[in-house]
């Protein structure tokens, strides 16, 4: 790793120094724990914000983006009920039938979650602030591998400031029949900065839906940074989907980081329409042979609204395979960016790797950036990838007309249309169903 | 019922319609003949409304109504329907729910009540059963993967839903087996009715031996050359249409 040391720092860039040293003390964590946060903040010190020099980061100019940084949300008892929850998702997607934990500034709140029925299942389940006091060995595990990854600044910020989540670890065989739906909600009252870590750890065989879902109490803004590490033993398979529909105030960060044994199957789905900057990182390597990923999802973004997702898939070993398809529906001036890097690496014969990217464009100032990125060091393998934008159809959009459509509900038909295609990868009706419909809701039309 | 006066109409800055005239009484079947760039498939797209097709002059008149002052989706509630010459494919909207959509539209439009869902799928599978089509089919994405007589047959279904009062049909015979061409004439004649009129755009006389037309006009640069009774259709099959300017028959 080439640590160059930064020379200047921004005023944003210094506050987060200055918010870890205000901190440090009172962040949850043993000694091994603070010994991490210690490393990954000297991380930080080194890199700074990531800007548009960073290759990684061409689009979406972080230092340039952050002026402020909010001080950290303290626990807060703000009031969270069922309205809450539709205010903030949508009917449909408040009510999926899931084990429930709700997570506000990071701490789970017991009375509004379901922990009893995810013991009972049999998970091994608790809230990260908690077990970061006396870690058992498989979080460190996670949570060393994550820091391992060194020079990504999201995640090393995050390993510094992360002050909740959850731990959840599904042990050998177990198959839970109901997803785990963690909801994070943030921004009540005052702007505040929220450093979220889940781990989730997949023990061999184990199977299980988790969705994760961000949105905003009120419209105070929000600096979020959320990473979910998930670890998937042999045979085992998580489909893990994220919902993000937070308040346009807010700047969202967020990495998945997966790393996927032999014979597993890690599905990753998300869909993103709200803040005004969203960052989302998923990064999948394949550590044993004939695992298997699909990531998949759409963003819908209009005003000035800036959607960065970002992939990396890591073929380190033979017979993988790996799909992946985002749509992204883009109006106003709002700006959709798609990165997408496959890296074979010289062992790997037989991967299986294809990519698509697409973006519909409907307005004249919206912009789509699009860059992906092959790096095959094997022979032996099948690796594509593609990228279209485009207009909505005047063709089909007169034929839906000739037809008695009015034009509004004609092209709201077609956008959702062409989201469709990316939803067609969740195979769970209901949850397929919750998704239509908060994409129908942005298109400003009733579901059917 | 549908008046046509004098209708010039450009397409990319050429002119196509060069003062057609037209009428067509309640209950009538008129056919359209004509070679290949006569305006045959432009009188259609300029009755339905297509954007790219201006209209410089002379006047559409629907049951008494100006007609190119409408939306196409208002000229669809007027209860004018325009039969593809090539129905688009759109993936990811499933042929019931577009349907569904296109019929519950038009009845809100005309103030009546949208259907149930029961009442809706009763009357769908009526009339795809005299379609011959199969219930299957319409729970794939629109015209996505259908045969060309499938696509064809879709057209009619979604005629015989929207029960309009004009039927405009552009070149439906083309694409067609006898068979094929045999159940969408079965699905046109059932909807004749004496408050219905019919527009049947074609090339060829083959698809009049199935639907009778009252009247046949033979279009040539853009205006009506000739009208006549359905043995017009018949003399141009012998003849051809080198008389109407048509250089590829003539050569």
């Amino acid at each position: 790793m080439d640590l160059s040391v930064q020379q200047f720092r921004s005023e944003a860039e210094q506050a987060l120094l200055d918010l870890y040293e205000r901190s440090v003390d009172a962040l949850p964590g043993d000694a091994s724990v603070a010994d991490l946060r210690q490393s990954a903040i000297r991380t930080y010190a080194g890199l700074g914000l990531p800007h548009r020099r960073i290759e990684a980061w061409k689009y979406t100019d972080l230092r340039a983006a952050i002026a402020e940084i909010p001080p950290l949300l303290a626990e807060s008892d703000a009031p969270v009920d069922g309205t809450a929850f539709e205010a903030a998702f949508g009917k449909a997607f408040a009510q999926l039938p899931a084990y429930r934990v709700v997570l506000v500034a990071g701490a789970v709140r017991t009375e509004l979650s379901d922990v009893q029925g995810l013991r009972d299942a049999g998970v091994e389940f608790g809230a990260l602030a908690q077990m970061l006091e006396s870690p058992p060995e498989w979080l460190m595990a996670s949570l060393d591998a994550a820091s391992a990854s060194g020079d990504d600044v999201l995640i090393a910020l995050n390993t510094a400031l992360m002050t909740g989540g959850v731990a959840l670890r599904l042990p050998e065989g177990l198959t839970l029949q109901k997803p785990v739906h963690l909801i994070h909600l943030d921004g009540a009252d005052t702007p505040g900065s929220v450093y979220t870590r889940n781990v989730l750890v997949a023990g061999e065989g184990a199977s299980a839906t988790v969705l994760e879902s961000f949105g905003t109490l009120g419209r105070a803004g929000v600096q979020r940074n959320a990473v979910t590490t998930v670890s998937l033993a042999a045979k085992s398979a998580i489909h893990h989907i994220k919902l993000q529909r937070e308040a346009l105030e807010t700047i969202h960060l967020n990495a998945w980081v997966a790393n996927v044994g032999a014979d597993a199957r890690y599905d990753a789905f998300q869909v993103s329409m709200g803040a005004a900057l969203a960052r989302n990182q998923v990064s999948v390597r394949f550590a044993g042979k004939d695992a298997a990923t699909d990531i998949s999802g759409a963003t819908l973004a209009r005003g000035k609204q800036h959607c960065d997702t970002t992939l990396v898939v890591e073929h380190d070993v033979p017979a993988c395979e790996s799909r992946e398809l985002f749509k992204l529906v883009l109006d106003d001036e709002s700006r959709g960016v798609f990165q997408g890097k496959i890296v074979v690496a010289r062992d790997a014969q037989k991967t299986d790797g294809k990519q698509m990217s697409q973006a519909l464009l409907l307005s004249e100032t919206a912009e789509f950036d699009s860059k992906p990125e092959l790096e095959i060091y094997a022979d032996d393998v099948v690796c594509g990838h593609g990228a279209t934008s485009g207009q909505i159809d005047e063709d089909l959009l007169f034929y839906l007309r000739a037809r008695g459509l009015p034009e509004a509900q004609a092209r709201a038909l077609l956008i959702q249309a062409f989201v469709g295609e990316a939803f067609e990868a969740l195979d769970d009706e209901a949850i397929g169903d919750a998704f239509a419909a908060v994409s129908a809701e942005w298109l400003g039309s009733p579901a059917e | 019922m549908l008046e046509i006066k004098n209708l010039h109409a450009k397409v990319d800055g050429r002119e196509i319609l060069n003062g057609l005239d037209l009428t067509i009484p309640a209950g009538e079947v008129h056919a359209i003949m004509g070679p290949n760039g006569s305006g045959k498939s432009t009188l259609s797209y300029v009755l339905a409304g297509k954007d790219d097709y201006e209209v410089t002059d002379g006047s559409v008149t629907w049951k008494g109504e100006d007609l190119l002052a409408m939306e196409p989706d208002e000229r669809a509630a007027a209860g004018v329907f325009l039969a593809f010459q090539y129905p688009m494919e759109i993936p990811g909207v499933a042929t019931m729910t577009f349907l569904r959509s296109a019929v519950n539209a038009v009845r809100k439009a005309r103030g009546e009540e949208e259907y149930s869902t029961p009442d809706f799928l009763r009357t769908v599978k009526e009339k795809a059963k005299d379609l011959k089509i199969d219930m299957e089919m319409l729970r794939r994405p629109l015209n996505v993967g259908f045969s060309g007589g499938e696509k064809k047959r879709n057209e009619i279904l979604q005629m015989s839903l929207l029960e309009p009062g004009l039927c405009i049909l552009d070149e439906t015979d083309s694409g067609l087996d006898i068979d094929a061409l045999r159940i969408v004439a079965d699905g046109v004649n059932a909807l004749r009715s004496p408050e219905r009129c019919m527009l049947v755009i074609t090339h060829y006389q083959r698809l009049l031996n199935h639907i009778v037309p009252d009247r046949v006009h033979v279009l040539s640069k853009g205006r009506v050359a000739r009208s006549g009774g359905p043995e017009l259709a018949l003399e141009l099959e012998k003849s051809g249409y080198a008389d109407y300017g048509d250089e590829a028959t003539a050569a």
